[in-house]
């Protein structure tokens, strides 16, 4: 009985992970058509890869991109972990007063967010480019950092601090030494999610962004409205490989990644 | 002391410039016309408008349509990852399409639906003949159901993961079935993940504007699409705006009803 | 600190009119005592009796609310934490996760900014003292629970505190070795010659390691003194019932050496009340034996009897229907009518609401007329 539950599971989750899969080999393997479009498969070729690297605006915009997501979650991430120490220190009416806060932008549509950051940037005269569009990152980035950060200081055990002052440590080597390492598997998902989130970002930018800069996400866009181009394709396959190779090294790093992952699971008392 | 103070600097202003003043902006702008002048106009417009009405209605019937066939999809897929060997591997291909720029899988299905894609050459192949899918309403609801069904997995495995399995047993234990247990046991806790999952996936589809131009062909006009083509073309800001709280409101009112016990897997 | 430093019989820690509260809630009603240099000290008592405050109060994780603390002759109210000669042995033990088990006894000496060979000879130094010489590369999640309560240990007193303070440090060890673990304790802080002070709910561990037992309750020490005296002369009800197992009766003090319980009279060991005082009357289980009928002081019908290895426990109900406990080596039969035998110094009386001062000056009183 054990066994036939299971193959229908197993049918339903292939169909599941076809679905999920369909487009993105579909794009990969269109990458290397020789043809124009993607009707049909006509040889192999590396021609659009050729193309993407001679379209030096292209290469720009991915640079731009990159650049973007690379200093908005990094500047996240900092304001972020401040940000949950200060919540996890604050008292009672604070601390529920600074969640909900922090949730807004977490659940707020993308539109939303982008049409009154547009207000506010214009409000305040900041010229909308690459400023503005950073600054948005940012600011929809630190909820995220907050979230994956917060837990693992709750989970850390109130008398790992007294043990640190208890030492002798002081309350900037407690936070250095004990606090900052012991919550480092929440800061670096969270700089992770940070950078995701920064990447996959279309509406907030496609507001708050002007004539003279573009991120990825805006350029598909106007240029999948003009009609299909291969040269796309290659950038996606592209950009497939790179996040699989995070997410591969990511899940070696955390499965093989002796103490760090360990700070996990320590908590579970496990080996006794 | 002095340390804390400083921590809470950066974090305060980013809440206040960032989350604060952005909400109360929209909200003062949807009292101002076109022209720049203080008015309750735009209120009165999309209250006594057909058009907004009826937008904001379909918008919504469109975002519950979503949601639903997500759920639908998802929940059985979380089930089963969460009886799979290797578990957190599985979740994590599932993860995994999330991290192609939603726009270039947006852009896959457009070359997949396209009279002359991939889908219809295979209908054709098999009889079918060739279909219109680009531009409608089934599609739309696909791709979008496509692009939210990992925000739906995500929440419902952990809550599905977090129950104790002697809870299972126990269950077992005393009388019921494989069914009995599903429906008495795992569902009821696993509720706060599909709240989580709902959540996560109304509010989106209450407001996606780029999978309407590029795939439903503007033929579905969401709360989204207006704003956007309020304040990027029709430069209406103040109309803009309204629709915005408009949108404000439903999501309260999806949070309030979904209870924000436990947020997991949430999102911009 | 070197060990032997300190001279004996100093006090190195001092409490007085200490309050604390948290909010509205009294934690430590007006507490005073001292400690003296290279002692084990236990201070028990239920959950919530303020035994962990003090704890808190001496390791500087709490401030007091009212009263001074002194710590070798320093008022150190105002000293944070970091900069007390006290180490804690926490109970959940608290190592670092992310530290191996040599990086976690080295903490406090890397941040004193002791000598890196220094260091690695006093890392070395406290595994050795909780054997655990070579477990220094091991990490914290590959060590048992028995193993990490050491390493706890030897982190604390790797610092060379004055005192050590471990805050129901066995409680999460089960039996066997918790047992084991009273007499390393004991013969640890023989060793290094520094003052212990121990946290636990646990009596028969407070017995079992102590010099000195302070009992606590109700943010109040209810007693203070040797094992042997807190068991043999329970100040009050509290204590009586608290400490080991106890029959405790209401009963008059007819006069000096003469007590009135159920009934009837007893001859006893106590005086200095008034007379036809109204007391209780505390006599220990092991102190009462079955005999006879006719040899017995007290007459009544066994009620339950069961077998605990060492001893029988057994419950008499006499003929007020006063139930009593007895511990007995002899099997008796259920239902059996017995006597119950005691002798005048297995009764101890207790006045109502005593101070230990008065008690204690009532105690010299007889104790010179003898």
């Amino acid at each position: 009985m054990k066994k036939h539950h299971w193959s229908w599971s197993a049918i339903y989750l292939t169909f599941v992970f076809i679905i999920l899969y369909a487009p993105i080999v579909y794009l990969v393997v269109f990458s290397f058509s020789s043809g124009k479009t993607m009707e049909r498969y006509r040889g192999f070729s590396l021609q659009h890869y050729a193309d993407l690297f001679a379209d030096s605006r292209m290469i720009t915009i991915v640079i731009n991109t990159l650049l973007v997501a690379f200093l908005a979650s990094l500047l996240a991430t900092i304001i972020g972990t401040l940000g949950a120490l200060a919540i996890k220190d604050a008292r009672r009416p604070w601390k529920n007063s600074l969640l909900s806060l922090n949730n807004v932008l977490m659940v707020s549509p993308d539109v939303i967010i982008g049409a009154s950051f547009l207000i506010f940037f214009t409000m305040l005269g900041v010229r909308l480019g690459f400023v503005s569009v950073l600054l948005s990152h940012v600011a929809f980035c630190i909820p995220i950092v907050v979230l994956m950060v917060l837990p693992k200081l709750n989970e850390l055990s109130p008398t790992l601090v007294d043990a640190a002052y208890d030492l002798g440590a002081t309350r900037w080597q407690a936070l250095t030494r004990v606090i900052l390492p012991a919550i480092a598997p929440g800061i670096l998902a969270g700089y992770f999610m940070a950078f995701t989130y920064s990447l996959d970002d279309f509406a907030v930018t496609f507001f708050v962004t002007g004539n003279g800069f573009s991120t990825l996400s805006v350029e598909i866009y106007s240029r999948a409205r003009q009609g299909i181009d291969l040269e796309i394709n290659a950038l996606s396959t592209l950009m497939f490989i790179a996040s699989l190779l995070l997410v591969i090294g990511y899940y070696i790093i955390s499965k093989h990644g002796g103490r760090r992952h360990r700070i996990v699971v320590v908590r579970e008392g496990d080996a006794q | 002391m002095r340390q804390k103070a400083m921590f809470i600097v950066p974090y305060a202003l980013w809440i206040v410039l960032f989350v604060v003043a952005p909400l109360v902006l929209i909200l003062y702008q949807s009292f101002f016309d076109i022209n720049g002048h203080a008015t309750l106009g735009n209120y009165a417009n999309y209250l006594t408008s057909s058009v907004y009405l009826k937008m904001t209605l379909n918008s919504v019937w469109y975002a519950l349509l979503i949601t639903l066939v997500t759920l639908v999809i998802s929940y059985p897929t979380a089930y089963v990852l969460n009886h799979l060997p290797n578990k957190q591997f599985w979740l994590l291909l599932v993860i995994l399409p999330t991290w192609i720029n939603l726009l270039l899988k947006t852009y896959a299905f457009i070359g997949l639906f396209s009279r002359t894609g991939t889908i219809n050459q295979f209908l054709q192949f098999t009889g079918l003949g060739s279909h219109q899918l680009l531009f409608t309403d089934a599609s739309f609801m696909f791709v979008a159901a496509y692009i939210e069904i990992p925000f739906m997995v995500l929440p419902i495995f952990n809550s599905l993961a977090e129950i104790n399995p002697s809870l299972i047993n126990a269950s077992y234990d005393l009388g019921a079935t494989q069914w009995q247990t599903f429906r008495k046991v795992i569902w009821p806790l696993s509720m706060p993940g599909v709240k989580a999952g709902i959540q996560a996936v109304f509010i989106p589809s209450l407001s996606l504007f780029m999978i309407t131009r590029l795939i439903g062909g503007n033929r579905v006009i969401t709360l989204g699409t207006a704003i956007e083509e309020h304040f990027l073309t029709t430069q209406n800001w103040g109309m803009g705006s309204t629709i915005g709280v408009v949108l404000i409101i439903a999501m309260f009112i999806i949070m309030f009803m979904t209870g924000d016990k436990k947020q997991k897997g949430g999102r911009s | 600190m070197m060990i032997g430093e300190t001279p004996m019989a100093k006090n190195i820690m001092e409490f007085h009119h200490v309050s604390k509260s948290y909010d509205d809630n009294v934690v430590l009603r007006d507490i005073s005592f001292t400690i003296e240099a290279g002692k084990f000290y236990t201070l028990l008592g239920p959950s919530g009796s303020g035994k962990t405050t003090i704890l808190r109060l001496i390791a500087g994780f709490d401030q007091a609310t009212e009263g001074d603390i002194y710590f070798d002759g320093n008022r150190i109210n105002d000293v944070p934490a970091n900069r007390r000669q006290v180490n804690t042995v926490f109970q959940d033990y608290a190592l670092f996760p992310h530290m191996n088990v040599a990086e976690n006894v080295a903490f406090g000496l890397q941040i004193k900014g002791v000598a890196k060979k220094q260091i690695d000879q006093r890392v070395k130094n406290a595994l050795h003292l909780v054997q655990l010489d070579g477990y220094g590369d091991r990490e914290i999640t590959a060590m048992s629970g028995g193993q990490r309560q050491r390493v706890a240990i030897a982190r604390a007193i790797a610092n060379e505190p004055k005192v050590l303070l471990l805050d129901e440090a066995l409680s999460a060890l089960d039996h066997k070795l918790r047992v084991q673990m009273q007499t390393e304790l004991r013969q640890l802080q023989r060793q290094l010659g520094i003052t212990f002070i121990f946290v636990t709910h646990d009596q028969e561990e407070a017995l079992a390691m102590s010099d000195q037992i302070m009992i606590i309750n109700d943010g109040k020490i209810q007693q203070s003194g040797t094992p042997v005296d807190i068991y043999d002369e329970p100040l009050n009800h509290f204590v009586a019932d608290f400490i080991g197992e106890s029959n405790i009766i209401p009963g008059v003090m007819k006069e000096d050496y003469l007590v009135a319980i159920n009934g009837q009279d007893f001859e006893c060991v106590d005086a200095g009340m008034r007379p036809d005082e109204k007391v209780e009357v505390v006599i220990r289980p092991e102190d009462l034996d079955i005999t006879t009928v006719e040899k017995g002081k007290l007459i009544g019908t066994v009620a339950t009897q069961l077998f605990r290895g060492v001893d029988y426990q057994i419950t008499v109900i006499d003929q007020r229907n006063h139930q009593w406990k007895i511990n007995s080596i002899h099997k008796t039969q259920v239902g059996a009518q017995v006597g119950i035998s005691f002798d005048p110094e297995d009764i101890h009386v207790m006045r109502y609401n005593e101070s230990e001062e008065d008690f204690d000056a009532r105690l010299d009183g007889y104790e010179e007329e003898d």
